[in-house]
Formats: structure tokens, C-alpha cells, sequence
């Protein structure tokens, strides 16, 4: 049973996914560009960057790169799927990770010095936001009193009313996982960073192209993570945590145009803090109290 | 019982074969033999008593009087045997700790013991079964590949000194001799019986760890002697105990006395945690396990995926009902388990040698097994068992490939092992296999870790919650950069793998064999063999993860087993292009650019290894300091209520 | 197969330039033209770019690392050279180290002649460029059918 849900749920997030993603991703450009006082490109720009770069020459600096990307894609929307089909919070958790994961072992692969440095920069990541999602979900089942995302239709009150820290230092590890400055350390959205693109320096063409649509899916997947934590009972909640997710959007898009990118050592200790300070504390208070 | 007893006494005479073999090929054969023997008769060891319920056996009641004097036998000859050793060496620390053994041991028996009915009776429960197919198929296979290993061992040996002696019947005889001594552990009711099998292996693992008798070989062998020993000591104590209150040595009985009346047997089971953590190697006797290393990599796999620091878990597990409502042992258990966990993930993370990596995965991996033992739920419990599993198939697997790698690039070093994915493909694959099976979803280690901090949340115990979180975020980053460096693929492969024993491959296909059928079969294996023993050992059963869920991780298995080992390396339709190095590249392949004055120079990268944050030095004191001061404490509160109880 | 037209990214190379014309193609960049708004966005990297901007004069040095960036690219590519060192040489044509224009080490489509060039040239040259980039997606995928 649960399966069929789940692959119904994968489906599904395999079509609404990628566009939620890519409009997302477009208003992203527009309203960065807008903070700059620029004009910023059309709405559907990213979708145009896309079917440019799956239009292009299929190269590969190596056999293994590009299956490592699809694979990653692959759990991508797996996650998403567990988690919009009201499955397990941690289960779409962990498959994140190992999407991340593949997609660093896809960069380690092609030996490139620019895209050892990124991945490197990109494990260093993973490791300072891992606790805050560990703790952010246990604090979000003591809350709710689920770890299936299902849950929360049934509860009295959203899980933000008792999670609230928790969420802040969540919202504060999305911003290294969104890859937005401060900590776009990995790899940046810009041009002319020391070490190129980081990560996805040796992709290009069609793999480029998915893994722009698989970063699309995350950031979606990410969304539905921050809402899950303002809905309840009352089917209104939906529209409440959209206007959430909209605002924490823009609140993301402010982060990255107003600060300029850290060192590895201050991302680390600071997430690190946070996910202790924050996570822990309310951990401790909805166990205790 | 015929199963029963043909699995203690097949290793033995296999042992005893081996030790007066000197010949390679009648080694091979008898080896081989002798392994697939005990493989096929823990497998239908387990087809006969898998599910609930448990079975006693017990020999005829005459045979517990000699049985018990080869029972003080074994453990007296074990004893005098580290005498002999710490004298040759001048070890006074060990010589001490083996002559109170002695002490201890005959005045039990004559004196606390005298007339005492000796039990013979033999238990079977799901966890045994998990045991003995652990112990019999990875150890066996673990033997089976020392076979190849152990000539590649002896031609180095003679390489460097053409006289050196082929000690390998030794070598052979001790790894099969430690095959029984765990099975005993793992199936006898009597705790004296059981004792003497844990004592048999502290020794068998100090002859393996020195068994090359370099200076190093032998501090490092004494130093588990002597942490071990220790343990052995407050095992020794808890016998004297239950013998002067006049419990019965019986270890189901006591497990039942314990969770009926914890205050009791506080002090016992507070000593018996003492010497589970000092076997499974938990801070600060987590150096024992590190200087287990200097072995032959077949020892290192024994030593840590199948046997030893396996029994030292396994009698935790067993205790854990005790621990459920014992405050005191229970604490300590948790504490040192998780601080262990939390800590060593971190230290593994400044480490270089791949085998070093391991040693501290290993220890980290057993303090989070501690800590569930300690938590003492069914889902705790039933979290410990699959980790006790994966890590046996997973790390044993890893173990064999870091000793062929070893052999055939002439380094243990993850930075040498660059490009592996090249020169010794297949390998390579088996590696990585063994490492996503360790950290990452949707493999056995990462499944049982989810039911670990679902199970730590269901009791509250928010230490244990913060210390899994960051330990697993340490987890990801010293996995995933030995990950990346075995992926990576440039230039011209010359495969060197073309030169592996055909034993090394055989056990290293068991091994991956294993690895992909137990995650992919995991909620099979949790039904048919975890759950039973839960619901037999806390008449309850309890999974925290449901089976849609266990069943969705098992195809996701599927897709990455897939990927490894029929996506990646294929030649496609696609271009073959260089890798950037800014427009300026001498020789791609070789990496190298044309730097100042157009000379060409190498692009070079090492993995972070953030020893200014997580170094050994920073963070093995604290560790230690931390959880001598947990157990001190622990054993004073058990033995300050000691005389209230008299 | 119109997108090239619409996502042309750019990298750029400043070859020999007095940085003159490097100092306007960014200013392209910048609020008051921003190219961005036609989906042009500066990479960096010549494995994700379409077009090849190169600024300044070829010289021995610098001859390999046009070429190298250059064939780094993925088809469909276009060059553009910015400026009148890139064209011919400039004022530095015959200077003892200068080979002449980038046409001497690849393939150009496009010549941007200024010293310095002006972001209005600039822009203009990409959309030439961008044009050159759709003939050769056509003729990309007509092969691909043919094939």
C-alpha cells in the first residue's frame, strides 16, 4: 500500500516538480535582478537555459559522470515523492542525501582539480547542515507526533507553534542548501568564483541540464519541508503555508544578494552552533516539558 | 544439539588440522573445506531454529563435573599462557592482571563454587542465529581469504628476511580456534562457560595482533591485553557475586532476575557492562582496537566484523532488558556508546590511513549498538541487531578490499588510492559498495541508524539525539571523500587487479553478495530473524520503521546496486572531452598545466582532513577523561548500594 | 531548437587586452544594459557556454589557451571578437610577441571592431552571434536526423 502511494506520489512530483521548480527558479532571477537594479530576464528563463543545454553536444569528461547525475536526479524524485505523498519525513531526508551525495561522487569522478575542490566544499556543506535536518525533524515529530508527513492534516495546531526554533535554525541550514550566499561555497550561481563552478564545473550540455532540473525538484522538496511546519486540520493552512514558502522564498533571495560568501571554517562552526543551540534547545524543551 | 556441538567442535579440529599442516595446497583445500563446513552448518543451523521461541539443550547431568574442570582447565591454561607472555616481554601490568585471573578463578571454583552443579545447557535464540550466521559465514569467508592474503603476507616476509619462518599454521589455527570460542559465547547459558570462551578470545586476539612480533605488534598486542583483561576481571567479579549471593550462573536466569529485580544485580550487570565495553572497544579502550591494526588485514577483519568487539556487543544486547529498568548501567551504557559514536566519527574524519578509518568507524558504529543495547527498548534493541548485522557484512567487506587494495597499490593510505576506480575496477566497485552500505539511505547501516534515532526520541533521551546527529554528519563526510577519491577516472587505466588470488575474490564476492542480499532483503530478515528474538527477549515485539517503508529503502537498493555495478563505466554514444584546468593544460590526462615560465606543473588536490578541528589529539582526551569519569562513577553508585543489599 | 537563441551564455577571455574593452563588456553586464535580460549570463566556463568572447590581440603565450577554451566549448559555439586587438591586432599588430587577430588561432564569427569597444557594439555582436549559433543548431539537428 504504502508503495503505491509512494510511486503515485513520485509521479506525480516527476510533472509538478520541475515546473513549481523552474517558475520558482525564474522569479528567483527576476527579483535578484530587481534587487540590483536591473531588469532581470523573462519568467521562464530557466526553462530556456534548460532546453538549450539538452540541445546541446553530449559530452562527458568521463563513463560514469553522467549515470551518477541521472541516478541522483532518480532519488531526487524519489524523495520528493515519499515526502508529498505523505510519507516518511526522514526517509525523504536520507534520500536527499544520497542524492547529494551521488552528485558529489559524480564531480570527484571527472578528476577535475575545480570540481575536487567544489566537492570537496560540497561534503564540508552537507556536513554542517546534516545535524539541524536531523534535529528539525525530531523536533517536528515531538511536535506533531508524526514522522509521516501525513500527519500533520490531523493535528489541532500547526507544528511551528511548539517547533519554532527548530524552524528558524532549519531556515537557516536552507540557505547552505539552497547554495545561496553567504554559503555558496561549493559552487555559486555566479560567474568568476576561484574555483569556477565548483561542483558542476567538468558537467555540461545535457547533464548540465539535469542537474539543473534536479536542483529545481530539491528546491521544491526544500519548500515543502518548510511548510509542512504551518499546516494543520483546517484546509485554509494549505494557502497559509504557500504565502510561508513564498515569504521565506524571498527572504532566501534577500540572504544571498545582501551577503557576501563566508569561509568553510565560520559555515561549519555557525551551522554547527545553530543546529545545537537552536535544535537541541527545542529538542530538549518538548522532551522535558 | 548435534548441530550445537558440530559448530563448537568443527573449528577446533579444523584448528588442530591446520596446525600441523605445513604444505600451502593441503592448507588451501583443508581451509576451504573446513570453512564451507561451518558456513552450510550455521545456515542450517539457522533454517532449523530461526523464529520465536527459544530451544535448551543440555548434555547429560554427568558430564557437568569433567566438562567443569575443562572448563577451569581452558581458563587456567589461557591465564598462565598470558603469564608466560608478560614474563618474556617483562609486561608486570598484564602478569598482575592474569595472576588475580588465576586467583580469582581457582578460589571460585573450589571455594565460592565447591559442589555447585555445573550447567551444560545450551541456548538458542534468534540473536543467536544471527550470531552464528554471522559468525560462520563472514568468519569462514574472512578465513578463506586470509588463505591468498597470507601468501602474499609470507612472500613479503621472506622478501625483507629470507630465513623468516612460515608461521602460517599458527595463524591459521588461531583464526579457526576463535570461530569456536564465539560460538560458544554466543550459544552457552552458563556464564562460567562463557566467560572461559570470552577469555579464549581476548587471547586469540593477542596472538593475532602480534603476530608479526614487530616491537610495535607487541605494545600494541599488550595493550589489549591488558584492556581486555580488565574487562575480563569485572566479568570474573560478577561471577563471584552471583556464586557468594547464591544466584544461579544460569545467563537467561539472571537476565530475568535482573529485569524482575534491578537492584539486586545491579553491581553484576554494571561489571558486566564494564567488560562489554571494554570488548567492544568503546572510549577510552578505543586504542586497543586502533593498535589492532599493525595485524595482517585478515585479523582486522575478524577482529572487527565478525568476532571479538562482536562479543562484547552481543552480551550488551543481551543484558539490554536489564538495562531497561536499571538506572545505573543504563546510563552508563548510553553515555560511553553515544560520546563514543559522536566522538570517533568525528576522529575518523582527520585520518589518512584507510584502515585507521575503518578502526574508528568501527568503534563508533559499536557505541551507537552500546547506546541502543543501553536504551533497552524492543526498538532499540531491535536497531542494535541490524547494526550489528550490516556491520558485520558491510565492514568485513570493506576490510578485505582495503587489504587487497593494500597489496596491490602498496599503500593503505585513501590519498594513494586515487584512481582505484581505474587500476582495479571490480575492486574498486566492491569498495564503494562497502562504504554506501555503511553511511548512506538506502542501505542496512543508514535504515537501522533511522530506527536508532526514531527509537532514542520514542524514550526522550535527547543527549543521545544531539550526539547521533552530529556523529552522522561526521559519518557522511569521512565516508563521501574516501567515496570520491575511489570514483575518480582520468587518463590511461592499467588495471593491476588482474593478479588477486582467486580465494581474496571469492570471499570478496561473498562478502558484496551479502552486502546487497541483506539490505535488499532486509525486511525479511527483520521479520523472520530480529523480530522474533524482540518479541522472545521483551515478550513484545517492536519495529519502528514500518515494512512500506523498509520496502521502498530495498528498491532504492536495488537502483544503486544498478548503478555500481552495470551504470557507471559503460562507454556511451557520448564525446569524450578534458577536464578544465583554465585553458592551459600540458598533459590533461597527467593533470599538469603549464604554470610560471611555461614549466609544467601538476594540478594536485588532497581531501580535508580538518585536523585543527577534529584531530586525535583535540578530542581523544576529552572522549576518554569523559567516560572513564561515566564508568568510575556508575561502578562506585553500584557498589556503594552493594551493602544496603547484605 | 530556437533556445540557443534565447539562453546564449558567454565566457570571456581577455587575451592581450589593455582591459579596456574587458572593462565594457562587464559594463554590459551591468543595470544600465543588462544583458541578462535576454538570457545572456557571463559562465566562466567554456563547458557551459555558447559563446566565446575574446578580447585583446593572440600572442605565443596566449595562442594555446584561445585554442584550448576554445575547443572545450560544445557545439553548437560561436566567437565574437570584442574590440580591435581581437579584430586584427590593433595598435599592438606588429609588436614582437603579437600574432594578430584571434582569427589566427580559431575560428571567428563575429568581428566587434572599437578601441574600446562600446556595450552597444558588444550586445550588437552577441546577437549576430546569436543568429550564427541557431544556423548551427539547424544544422546540428538536420545531422542528428540524417544520421
Amino acid at each position: 500500500m504504502t508503495i503505491i502511494v509512494t510511486v503515485i506520489g513520485i509521479i506525480a512530483f516527476a510533472i509538478a516538480g520541475p515546473i513549481i521548480g523552474c517558475l520558482l527558479a525564474g522569479l528567483d532571477r527576476i527579483i535578484s535582478a530587481r534587487m540590483q537594479g536591473r531588469v532581470g530576464p523573462p519568467l521562464l528563463q530557466p526553462y530556456y537555459d534548460v532546453r538549450k543545454l539538452f540541445s546541446k553536444e553530449n559530452a562527458s569528461v568521463n563513463t560514469s559522470e553522467h549515470a551518477y547525475i541521472l541516478f541522483a536526479f532518480i532519488f531526487t524524485l524519489v524523495a520528493g515523492g515519499v515526502f508529498f505523498s505523505g510519507g516518511n519525513l526522514l526517509l525523504s531526508v536520507f534520500l536527499v542525501t544520497l542524492s547529494s551525495l551521488l552528485f558529489i561522487v559524480a564531480a570527484y569522478s571527472s578528476r577535475s582539480p575545480y570540481s575536487e575542490v567544489g566537492a570537496a566544499r560540497e561534503t564540508l556543506q552537507a556536513m554542517a547542515y546534516e545535524p539541524m535536518l536531523y534535529l528539525m525533524c525530531v523536533a517536528f515529530f515531538m511536535a506533531s507526533g508524526w514522522f509521516d508527513v501525513a500527519g500533520v492534516f490531523f493535528l489541532d495546531a500547526p507544528a511551528i507553534t511548539t517547533a519554532w526554533l527548530a524552524f528558524l535554525g532549519f531556515l537557516f541550514v536552507l540557505t547552505i542548501k539552497l547554495r545561496k550566499s553567504p554559503f555558496d561555497i561549493s559552487m555559486s550561481h555566479h560567474a568568476h568564483q576561484e574555483i569556477v563552478r565548483g561542483v558542476t564545473t567538468e558537467m555540461s550540455g545535457p547533464t548540465l541540464g539535469l542537474v539543473e532540473v534536479m536542483h529545481w525538484c530539491e528546491n521544491v522538496l526544500f519548500m515543502g519541508w518548510v511548510a509542512m511546519f504551518f499546516i494543520w486540520s483546517n484546509p485554509l493552512s494549505i494557502v497559509l503555508a504557500v504565502v510561508v514558502v513564498l515569504a521565506v522564498y524571498f527572504l532566501e533571495i534577500w540572504i544571498d544578494n545582501n551577503f557576501a560568501r563566508v569561509k568553510w571554517q565560520l559555515m561549519l562552526k555557525s551551522a554547527w552552533a545553530v543546529a545545537l543551540v537552536a535544535g537541541g534547545l527545542n529538542v530538549a524543551v518538548l522532551a522535558y516539558l | 544439539m548435534e548441530l550445537v556441538a558440530s559448530l563448537i567442535v568443527v573449528p577446533v579440529v579444523a584448528a588442530l588440522l591446520l596446525l600441523a599442516i605445513k604444505n600451502d595446497r593441503a592448507r588451501d583445500v583443508i581451509a576451504i573445506a573446513f570453512a564451507a563446513l561451518i558456513a552450510l552448518l550455521s545456515i542450517a543451523f539457522a533454517v532449523v531454529f530461526a523464529g520465536p521461541g527459544t530451544y535448551e539443550f543440555a548434555l547429560p547431568a554427568e558430564w557437568g563435573h569433567p566438562l567443569s574442570l575443562v572448563n577451569l582447565a581452558i581458563d587456567l591454561t589461557v591465564a598462565i599462557f598470558v603469564v608466560c607472555y608478560a614474563v618474556r616481554y617483562k609486561r608486570p601490568l598484564a602478569l598482575g592482571l592474569a595472576a588475580l585471573q588465576i586467583v580469582v578463578a581457582l578460589w571460585f571454583e573450589f571455594a565460592v563454587q565447591a559442589g555447585a552443579e555445573f550447567s551444560t545447557t545450551m541456548r538458542v535464540d534468534a540473536l543467536g542465529v544471527v550470531m552464528v550466521l554471522i559468525i560462520g559465514i563472514v568468519g569462514s569467508g574472512i578465513c578463506v581469504y586470509a588463505l591468498g592474503y597470507m601468501k602474499d603476507f609470507q612472500a613479503h616476509e621472506l622478501h625483507g628476511n629470507p630465513q623468516a619462518r612460515d608461521r602460517r599454521p599458527w595463524f591459521f589455527a588461531i583464526m579457526f580456534a576463535f570461530l569456536s570460542a564465539m560460538f560458544n559465547i554466543v550459544l552457552v547459558d552458563n556464564m562460567a562457560w562463557m566467560y572461559t570462551a570470552w577469555e579464549v578470545t581476548t587471547l586469540c586476539s593477542f596472538l593475532l595482533i602480534g603476530f608479526t612480533k614487530s616491537e610495535e605488534a607487541i605494545n600494541n598486542a599488550f595493550r589489549q591485553i591488558v584492556m581486555n583483561l580488565l574487562g575480563g576481571v569485572a566479568f570474573q567479579f560478577s561471577l563471584v557475586y552471583l556464586g557468594v549471593f547464591g544466584l544461579p550462573l544460569s545467563f537467561s536466569t539472571f537476565v530475568e532476575i535482573g529485569s524482575a529485580f534491578p537492584a539486586l544485580v545491579m553491581l553484576p550487570v554494571t561489571l558486566l557492562a564494564f567488560a562489554g565495553i571494554t570488548k567492544a572497544a568503546q572510549m577510552p579502550f578505543h586504542t586497543w582496537l586502533l593498535g589492532a591494526m599493525v595485524a595482517p588485514t585478515p585479523t582486522s577483519a575478524l577482529l572487527h566484523s565478525s568476532t571479538m568487539v562482536k562479543a562484547g556487543v552481543f552480551l550488551l544486547v543481551k543484558l539490554s532488558p536489564i538495562f531497561a529498568v536499571s538506572l545505573v548501567p543504563s546510563v552508563m551504557v548510553v553515555l560511553v556508546g553515544g560520546l563514543t559514536f559522536a566522538l570517533c566519527s568525528f576522529m575518523a574524519i582527520s585520518q589518512s590511513n584507510a584502515k585507521r578509518v575503518l578502526a574508528y568507524s568501527t568503534i563508533a558504529n559499536l557505541g551507537l549498538i552500546t547506546a541502543c543495547a543501553g536504551v533497552g527498548t524492543p526498538e532499540a534493541v531491535w536497531a542494535a541487531i541490524l547494526l550489528i548485522i550490516f556491520h558485520a557484512v558491510a565492514k568485513s567487506l570493506l576490510f578485505l578490499c582495503v587489504g587487497t587494495a593494500e597489496h596491490h597499490i602498496g599503500s593503505r593510505n585513501i590519498e594513494d588510492m586515487d584512481l582505484l576506480f581505474e587500476r582495479m575496477p571490480r575492486l574498486a566497485r566492491f569498495m564503494m559498495l562497502g562504504i554506501m552500505c555503511m553511511f548512506v539511505a538506502p542501505f542496512g547501516m543508514l535504515i537501522a541508524k533511522w530506527a536508532t534515532l526514531v527509537s532514542f526520541v520514542e524514550t526522550g533521551n535527547v543527549a543521545l539525539i544531539i550526539l547521533l546527529a552530529f556523529g552522522s554528519a561526521a559519518t557522511f563526510m569521512f565516508w563521501a571523500k574516501w567515496l570520491g577519491k575511489l570514483s575518480g577516472i582520468a587518463g590511461e587505466p592499467q588495471n593491476v587487479e588482474l593478479t588477486v588470488h582467486k580465494s581474496e575474490w571469492a570471499a570478496l564476492l561473498l562478502m558484496a553478495g551479502l552486502v546487497c542480499v541483506t539490505c535488499v532483503l532486509l525486511p525479511v530478515m527483520s521479520s523472520g530473524l530480529v523480530v522474533p528474538y524482540v518479541q522472545t527477549a521483551f515478550r513484545y515485539g517492536g519495529q519502528d520503521i514500518s515494512d512500506g517503508n523498509l520496502w521502498i529503502a530495498a528498491i532504492c537498493a536495488v537502483l544503486v546496486i544498478l548503478m555500481l555495478f552495470a551504470g557507471l563505466g559503460r562507454s556511451s554514444k557520448q564525446k569524450r572531452v578534458d577536464v578544465y584546468l583554465a585553458g592551459a593544460s600540458a598533459d590533461n590526462a597527467a593533470r599538469t598545466f603549464r604554470g610560471s615560465l611555461s614549466a609544467p606543473v601538476e594540478a594536485t588536490s588532497r581531501n580535508l582532513y580538518l585536523d585543527g578541528i577534529f584531530g586525535e589529539a583535540r578530542i581523544a582526551p576529552v572522549g576518554s577523561g569523559v567516560c572513564i569519569v561515566i564508568m568510575v562513577a556508575a561502578i562506585a553508585w553500584a557498589a556503594a548500594v552493594l551493602p544496603s543489599m547484605l | 531548437m530556437a533556445y540557443n537563441s534565447k539562453s546564449p551564455w558567454v565566457i570571456h577571455y581577455d587575451a592581450s587586452s589593455c582591459n579596456g574593452c574587458d572593462i565594457e563588456v562587464l559594463a554590459a553586464l551591468c543595470p544600465g544594459f543588462d544583458v541578462e535580460r535576454f538570457g545572456i549570463i557571463n559562465t566562466g566556463n567554456p563547458k557551459h557556454a555558447d559563446i566565446f568572447l575574446v578580447t585583446g590581440s593572440v600572442n605565443e603565450q596566449n595562442i594555446k589557451v584561445v585554442q584550448e577554451i576554445y575547443d572545450q566549448m560544445l557545439e553548437p559555439k560561436a566567437v565574437v571578437a570584442c574590440g580591435i586587438c581581437a579584430c586584427s591586432g590593433g595598435v599592438f599588430h606588429d609588436c614582437y610577441n603579437v600574432l594578430g587577430g584571434v582569427d589566427k588561432a580559431i575560428p571567428v564569427d563575429v568581428y566587434v571592431p572599437g578601441c574600446a569597444v562600446r556595450p552597444e557594439a558588444i550586445i550588437d555582436g552577441v546577437v549576430q552571434a546569436i543568429g550564427i549559433l541557431d544556423e548551427k543548431a539547424k544544422a546540428m539537428a538536420q545531422q542528428k536526423k540524417g544520421a
